[in-house]
């Protein structure tokens, strides 16, 4: 096993009284691209800056590439930043923000001129060079800002939400430009987002945090598939998964799921005797809901409340009686609101979070 | 957009150019005497052509009058004011930007109350303050200076010399800048200094290579505004200067207004006039940089 390019033990932070960063222990390898995901004031932020070293670390050791760097400068850790703002120099060309980190370094001109080439053709900036931030584009920015970022050949790059500036349909082309340039450069790449369509395109790895603390840390398909609790459960999937209060009934050989509105699911295949009579939480995803056209087949019947065509699919939105499920259903159904619709579940497709909304094992 | 073209509305439109233009000669009319007045060899209290067209009086204030000596105190008082001011909201208004401190709001409304309390109201003891200073820098220069005491106290002293009366114009002039500064930084997103601390800036280069640039329209505006209040300031240079080769323009054009004789209108225009030069130079500047500043010129 290779030593990680990142190495988080038991880091804490505090403003004041408030402890934002609460104990994280993750680690990043190298080459990987990690997101860092969460709400807005979960502390992604502030631990990325602590990472770069804008932030100072209260406990806990960052380790980055095998050696301790918690006292080290930011410019000493070879690690590059791109912020939110982008931040780029208004009073610089595009060429003078790029290469102004060398020029610091009193590279000589020239080959300050070469780098600045090499990076700005691999960003597609060259006939961008003599112009200044303000007159450049959403997109044009953030690849200045990124082109600012690698001309340093930096281990590790950090992006502080980087596309939220960004309208949708940039943010699309932004994300596979990303992605192409982290596949041609493989450099360590730590970025911060609240969306998780962001990290689930892009991220080999996710770390979900909330308040402070890691709540899961794998690959976004583990995330999208194994969510060890309510929170990742229902943070990672868009739309979010259903989630129902309910317990437990049956006997030591069958078990059903009851709601608190009062409809039953089987929990067939699974060993649940030990929960018996317990409140449960009740995950499942929209796309595993699907209207069927016989009682027989159906698991529930619910009321439509709000019917969203999209062409492709169809979301609709039901009522049991205190329950809200949103269902995903596949290409367009003439469905009205009012229309009591026959509802089939994917067993094996269910969650189940027990009362501290931690997932049961299957 | 109906009714645009009614004849009530052309009557509107016509009484309100005819009521801007009645504003405009009245305020007008006085610049208008000035620079007649400067330029006429016979010039009157009153509003009149020229009876024949002279730069006597602009030759008279340099050559009879000590208007080039006048001219260069005030511009060497008030230039030096001005770049102290600048340095000091400068440095300063980053710093009430940035702090946190408790004491910032109440400072910051503190230093406002200098600007709103009348001058005049605090001469006495300025002067008393100021007096005291003297008599301490009097016994240092004396040993040191020997015969050129009176030479070195007309630069550093604090009464009847320049270095009181830069300070004390400085001083008036910083709570504006101070605020012009730290609503300036305001602005300008941290973003920018920690780009720039990862990009490897030591602190110097971080203020002259990213603060200074950024920051620059807001200095011109700060720096022009002390500029022009401290260049139309009379009664600091009047209470605090008393040596003939220390007058400014303003005490020049003054002590030849108060003299016995009659008085000399064309003379008093001429050195009006070059009095103004320097005022409107520096709007012309600040205009451009006003605009910048108080309307978010921050945004990349």
């Amino acid at each position: 096993m290779t030593t990680p390019m990142i190495q988080l033990s038991g880091v804490r932070k505090s403003f004041g009284a408030v402890g934002v960063i609460q104990g994280v222990d993750i680690e990043v390898e190298d080459g990987e691209f990690s997101v860092f995901v969460g709400p807005s004031g979960c502390g992604k932020s502030t631990l990325l800056r602590m990472i770069a070293g804008l932030e100072s670390i209260d406990g806990g050791d960052l380790v980055l590439n095998g050696q301790r760097i918690n006292d080290v400068p930011p410019d000493q850790r070879g690690i590059a930043m791109v912020f939110q703002s982008y931040a780029l120099y208004p009073h610089m060309t595009v060429a003078q923000n790029i290469g102004f980190s060398l020029d610091l370094k009193k590279v000589p001109k020239a080959e300050i001129a070469r780098e600045v080439g090499r990076v700005s053709e691999l960003l597609q900036l060259s006939d961008l060079l003599n112009r200044r931030p303000a007159e450049l584009s959403g997109g044009q920015r953030q690849r200045v800002a990124i082109g600012r970022a690698i001309i340093k050949r930096p281990r590790v790059i950090l992006f502080d939400e980087p596309l939220s500036n960004l309208d949708a349909a940039l943010r699309v082309q932004m994300r596979a430009e990303l992605q192409k340039l982290h596949q041609e450069l493989r450099p360590t790449i730590v970025y911060v987002t609240h969306d998780q369509v962001e990290a689930m395109t892009m991220a080999t790895r996710i770390v979900v945090l909330n308040k402070g603390r890691v709540e899961q840390w794998d690959t976004p398909i583990e995330l999208y598939n194994n969510p060890v609790n309510t929170f990742v459960a229902g943070f990672i999937g868009s739309p979010r998964m259903n989630l129902v209060a309910g317990h437990i009934v049956g006997n030591a050989s069958t078990q059903h799921f009851k709601a608190n509105a009062g409809w039953m699911v089987s929990m067939d295949g699974r060993s649940l005797a030990g929960v018996v009579g317990q409140q449960v939480t009740l995950g499942i995803r929209p796309e595993d809901i699907r209207p069927v056209a016989s009682a027989g087949e159906a698991d529930m019947q619910a009321s439509i409340a709000i019917v969203e065509r999209l062409g492709a699919e169809t979301y609709l939105n039901v009522r049991n009686g205190e329950d809200t499920l949103l269902v995903r259903a596949q290409g367009d159904l003439a469905m009205k609101p009012g229309e009591v619709v026959q509802l089939a579940m994917n067993h094996a497709a269910f969650h189940l979070f027990d009362q501290s909304n931690n997932v049961i094992a299957a | 957009m109906a009714g645009v073209n009614s004849p009530r509305q052309g009557a509107y439109t016509a009484l309100a150019y005819v009521t801007l233009i009645i504003i405009s000669i009245f305020c007008l009319l006085p610049f208008v005497w000035m620079a007649l007045a400067s330029v006429d060899s016979n010039a009157q209290l009153f509003l009149k052509w020229p009876d024949s067209w002279t730069f006597d009086n602009y030759i008279r204030v340099f050559a009879t009058e000590n208007g080039t000596r006048w001219f260069a105190n005030s511009l060497f008082t008030v230039l030096s004011a001005t770049i102290l001011v600048v340095i000091i909201s400068g440095l300063g208004g980053y710093a009430l930007s940035r702090s946190k401190a408790w004491w910032k709001q109440p400072f910051l409304y503190g230093i406002l109350l200098i600007r709103v309390l009348p001058s005049t109201a605090l001469l006495v003891p300025l002067y008393k303050i100021l007096l005291t200073a003297n008599n301490g820098m009097g016994s240092l220069v004396r040993p040191l200076a020997g015969e050129n005491y009176r030479a070195i106290m007309q630069m550093v002293g604090f009464i009847d010399g320049y270095l009181g009366l830069i300070i004390v114009l400085a001083t008036g002039q910083l709570p504006l800048a101070l605020w012009i500064m730290k609503v300036f930084f305001d602005g300008v997103p941290k973003d920018y200094e920690e780009a720039a601390i990862l990009d490897g800036a030591t602190l110097v280069q971080r203020i002259h290579r990213v603060l200074i640039p950024l920051a620059l329209p807001g200095l011109a505006a700060a720096g022009l505004f002390a500029f022009m209040s401290a260049w139309g300031d009379f009664l600091l240079p009047l209470i605090l200067l008393s040596s003939p080769e220390l007058q400014t323009l303003p005490i020049g054009l003054f002590r030849a207004f108060l003299r016995v004789n009659e008085i000399d209108y064309g003379l008093l225009a001429a050195i009006a006039t070059i009095y103004l030069i320097p005022a409107v130079i520096a709007f012309s500047f600040a205009r451009r940089y006003l605009v910048q500043t108080f309307s978010g010129g921050v945004k990349g």
